[in-house]
């Protein structure tokens, strides 16, 4: 063989070997690699034997060709030769994608939103991704790293709020009727900022009647653990301001969001969690700054959902807080609590626990 | 000069004598002169070698282009270890008597077997039914 011949099988096995990311593409080649030198230094430290030069892999770095000619015209030949590399494979279809505008809206709406939330999942994994980094990043990397993940989230959250380009009065709403969206909504919530939570609460609330009567796949509970965490973060008046939002009648079937929810887990594990915060605040005696009539509305709900919860039949909450009945216990009288309690327990078979 | 320390290569072993173990069972003894990136080969002077027990026969066969993909294994041959051998060099048309004596035995014992087998209603299926690669 000569030496040229020698020259380019070498060339061609060292393309292969070449890589942007080593450490990922060619994992045990670099572990041994590590290894072995970690193993020489070692020995050279003990001084036992002379250092040995390990020959050491020199790729050369061979330029990738980015053009690619599918076919190549031989001077003086019939016909075409088709030229495959192996990174550009042969060509065997000519299939063009062409974009026909009468295609059936319908059809591809309903992939198009999935499509959509896939590559905001993506997105979130980056982020978490950059979250669980900044665990073992240094200081000088930490700054940068906190920027990105923060403007990320927020491209995230604007992109779930308007994803329906066309009618933005429905915020999240599209998103959130797929399944795959109410648990993206529910990994990005630990990384939104306090009011950008609240007003997902806020939105969730607000379209808690569709949301429950269209969750076929039983998805909505994964929302319940971090909305309860943005919960317990609220304040009197951010709290009264989303209970309000359970007293609206739903327009379609005249009743209010409070009488569904209580027909649906989430809902009405919700709103317990709601009315615990509630009580928690009430009763802790860190300073509250109240709106006016903020207490009012406190009351009257409370009312509102004692009344509720004493008659109608309830389902099995997803988690009983265990101060809801000192709360009732404050505001209502002895029969309504006991009818409360016993309403309660036999829908949860748990023992709500009194004061 | 070592082309690609630390990766496995045929480059060094250019025109060095060597044995070459075929997927159809085959031994091929020659040195080895040429190679590409599908590990094709090139063998010059090769000798196919048959195997009888102890005893062995060699068939010249001059030059051999071997595709890649039929090689199960090849290593290069010690030119030293090679003449003090315990195997008994004997002449080709021997060593295919001894070949032809052998296949006949194994076919009969594979006969007999089959035949134990049926007896007792089991079914073993053929070889040549299977995918033997």
């Amino acid at each position: 063989m000569s030496e040229k011949e020698k020259e380019w099988v070498i060339r061609l096995q060292m393309i292969q070997l070449q890589s942007e990311n080593p450490h990922l593409d060619d994992y045990y080649y670099q572990e041994y690699y590590k290894r072995m030198e970690a193993k020489l230094a070692e020995e050279e430290k003990r001084g036992e034997w002379a250092k040995r030069e390990t020959p050491k892999l020199t790729t050369p770095y061979v330029i990738k060709s980015e053009s690619y000619t599918p076919v190549v015209h031989i001077e003086g030949s019939l016909g075409q030769v088709a030229v495959s590399t192996c990174f550009s494979p042969r060509r065997a279809i000519n299939a063009v994608r062409t974009h026909s505008p009468d295609e059936d809206v319908k059809d591809s709406r309903q992939p198009r939103m999935e499509v959509y939330i896939e590559k905001l999942f993506s997105q979130l994994l980056e982020v978490e991704e950059a979250a669980r980094k900044k665990g073992f990043v240094r200081v000088e990397e930490k700054g940068g790293l906190m920027e990105e993940m923060e403007k990320k989230v927020k491209q995230i959250y604007s992109l779930i709020r308007h994803a329906n380009l066309h009618e933005s009065s429905e915020e999240f709403l599209p998103c959130l009727l797929v399944s795959k969206g109410k648990r993206l909504l529910a990994r990005l919530l630990p990384f939104l900022s306090h009011d950008a939570a609240l007003h997902a609460l806020t939105m969730v609330t607000t379209h808690l009647p569709t949301l429950m009567s269209k969750d076929t796949d039983e998805a909505l509970p994964v929302l319940y653990a971090p909305l309860r965490d943005v919960i317990s973060a609220l304040s009197f008046s951010q709290l009264i301001g989303v209970l309000k939002d359970f007293t609206i009648v739903v327009p379609e079937s005249s009743e209010t969001i409070l009488t569904l929810a209580c027909q649906n887990e989430f809902g009405l594990s919700l709103l317990y969690v709601l009315l615990s915060q509630g009580e928690r605040l009430l009763s802790s005696n860190v300073p509250m700054e109240p709106n006016i009539g903020d207490f009012e509305t406190w009351t009257d709900t409370v009312f509102q959902v004692a009344q509720q919860l004493s008659h109608a039949s309830l389902v099995e909450p997803l988690f009983l807080p265990s101060n809801l009945l000192t709360l009732f216990c404050r505001y209502l009288d002895k029969r309504t609590v006991h009818q409360l309690k016993s309403n309660m327990e036999s829908a949860s078979g748990y023992l709500a626990v009194a004061s | 000069m070592n082309y690609m320390p630390g990766t496995a290569s045929l480059i060094e072993d250019i025109d060095k004598k060597h044995l070459v173990l075929l997927r159809d069972g085959r031994t091929l003894i020659g040195i080895l002169r040429s190679i590409d990136q599908f590990a094709n080969l090139v063998l010059h002077q090769t000798v196919e070698r048959i195997h009888v027990g102890k005893k062995f026969g060699d068939i010249p066969r001059g030059i051999f282009v071997v595709r890649g993909e039929n090689v199960v294994l090849l290593g290069e041959v010690d030119l030293d270890k090679e003449c003090d051998q315990i195997l008994q060099r004997v002449s080709i048309e021997e060593i295919l008597e001894e070949q032809r004596i052998e296949q006949l035995a194994k076919q009969e014992s594979e006969r007999l077997k089959l035949q134990a087998v049926k007896e007792r209603g089991l079914s073993i299926p053929k070889a040549d039914t299977l995918d033997d690669f």
